[in-house]
């Protein structure tokens, strides 16, 4: 069953930018990576989803229900991250979290147990809040009616590395229960680490849908690596995060998200 | 219809201009309710003969011979026009245009609110705040005309002047609110929600000279709230009235389908 669904999607703001024609779905259960460069029209997707704006052509559906028509009633079981967090910065985090949680009428709240995983202290004015901060108050506030379907717009963005991998075994153990994740990114490692299938959306178009580990197969490269003795093996595996085995150690490159792109477009963009 | 929480939170923000602008309105109505005087009037009448133009421009005119007169030309010429007029452009750009610009409104519709919940919480917000300034305004009236002059105040006029009177003030609002709900910079809906109502006060300004400008009261709205008439009970400004009320709720149920069908960049 397709929980998100979105089938031949156009948005055209003109000169290029926009969605043309975009179709994919993400199943019940699934984590799908959502991954492009700045522009490539990952937020435009995710707002026609969201609601926020109507399909020029096109639809999208979650749960069979239409993003735009029945938005509140799909909300009701969404977890949002926004691309940028704005919320009322006249409102402390505290304030901001007991707002929301009585706006949507939240019952069973989660906020104490988000509170303690991202070590935050909410009781700061957002107009005051750091980048990270203002997202780890996204995640909360996102997370805290525990919702059945996730979107996230680059969620990690602002986080500092320990709290990123705390994110990530976050949706890990959501996709655990069972529950439908949407996550854009610009960062390859932060998606294959949790989606199971990765798109590559370039100018609006989806270049590749892929599973994730097809997608690592093809673009990771090993190397194996024959040095003079143990302990320079041992060092130098540590040095480019390889494995040692004796003198030989293996190492693995990975091509950037740039070439990725290239590897699907050839490079066009020069 | 309406979400409470969110009214909470915005009928709190309005609390701080409400109290600013109730305590303007307090001093100029005392002031000039105490300050009706025959001695005094006489004075000021001079001053109007001696200035007709200027002092008609402000809405100002010779021979208010009743309390009510009196107050309908010295209170409802400016005072209680502008003051409720800037609560209005505040509140209406406040209440839509500057979450849909900051990026904030997204926490409103990224939950299971309907739009139409959003924007008819707004208006409720910005209803209540306009309904409590013209409420509190007919109190004090009522109060300082019964502490300086009792029984001088033909009490059944000024509540229907003080019902035109929050008419317009529901109208002035809805102008501002369609124009927060329609566009998503503060700066048009500023620039529309404050600059139409304050040409067409501009306007009535001209008109109340006299003379050829006369003809401007065919382009304000101002013209259809007529205290004078009013005290002189003229037909149509029952009539006026009303065109107020019904223009303010189109233009509300018209504010509420364009939010409903909007983009929104957030």
């Amino acid at each position: 069953m397709c929980e998100i669904k979105i089938e031949h999607l156009t948005r055209n703001y003109g000169g290029g930018k926009g969605v043309f024609n975009l179709s994919f779905d993400v199943k019940h259960g699934e984590v799908f990576g959502f991954l492009g460069p700045n522009g490539a029209g990952k937020t435009t997707t995710i707002r026609h989803l969201m609601g926020f704006i109507k399909a020029q052509e096109g639809s999208c559906t979650i749960n069979d229900l239409d993003c735009w028509k029945d938005s509140e009633k799909i909300q009701l079981k969404l977890g949002y991250i926004p691309g940028e967090i704005s919320y009322f910065d006249d409102m402390s985090g505290t304030e901001f979290l007991k707002f929301t949680a009585n706006y949507r009428k939240i019952h069973h709240n989660l906020q104490k147990d988000l509170l303690e995983r991202f070590e935050f202290d909410p009781k700061i004015k957002i107009k005051k809040m750091s980048k990270g901060m203002k997202q780890k108050l996204g995640i909360v506030a996102a997370f805290m009616h525990n919702p059945d379907i996730f979107i996230f717009d680059e969620p990690t963005s602002g986080l500092d590395p320990l709290m990123q991998n705390r994110f990530i075994d976050l949706v890990i153990e959501e996709k655990k229960n069972g529950k439908t994740i949407l996550m854009s990114s610009h960062i390859f490692e932060e998606v294959e680490k949790t989606c199971d299938r990765i798109g590559i959306i370039r100018q609006g178009k989806m270049a590749a849908i892929d599973s994730a580990a097809a997608l690592k197969e093809r673009h990771v490269r090993h190397y194996n690596v024959k040095l003079e003795n143990e302990t320079l093996a041992e060092s130098f595996a540590k040095d480019f995060n390889g494995i040692s085995n004796g003198l030989n150690v293996t190492v693995s490159a990975r091509q950037s998200l740039e070439e990725i792109f290239m590897n699907y477009y050839g490079d066009d963009r020069k | 219809m309406i979400n409470l929480t969110l009214y909470k939170r915005e009928f709190k923000r309005s609390i701080k201009i409400l109290i600013i602008f109730a305590a303007i309105i307090t001093m100029y109505v005392s002031i000039i309710i105490s300050m009706y005087d025959p001695e005094l009037m006489k004075t000021l009448d001079d001053f109007v003969k001696a200035m007709p133009q200027l002092m008609s421009a402000v809405g100002m005119k010779a021979n208010t011979t009743s309390l009510l007169g009196f107050m309908v030309s010295y209170l409802y010429g400016f005072i209680l026009l502008i003051f409720p007029m800037i609560f209005c452009i505040l509140r209406g750009n406040g209440l839509i245009a500057k979450y849909t610009e900051n990026g904030a409104i997204v926490s409103l519709i990224a939950a299971p609110v309907k739009r139409r919940t959003v924007a008819c919480t707004q208006i409720a917000v910005l209803v209540s705040g306009i309904t409590i300034l013209n409420l509190y305004t007919t109190i004090l009236e009522l109060v300082c005309a019964a502490v300086n002059f009792p029984g001088a105040l033909d009490i059944s006029k000024l509540l229907i002047i003080n019902l035109g009177l929050f008419c317009l003030h529901l109208f002035i609002g809805s102008i501002c609110f369609i124009f927060s709900c329609f566009f998503s910079d503060t700066k048009y809906s500023i620039g529309f929600g404050a600059g139409i109502p304050a040409f067409m006060y501009i306007l009535q300004m001209l008109a109340n000279a006299g003379g050829r400008a006369e003809n401007a009261k065919y382009f304000t709205f101002f013209t259809l709230f007529n205290p004078d008439n009013i005290i002189s009970s003229s037909n149509n400004s029952y009539i006026n009235i009303f065109i107020l009320l019904v223009s303010a709720i189109a233009l509300y149920i018209s504010s509420i389908t364009i939010f409903c069908r909007k983009d929104l960049y957030i």
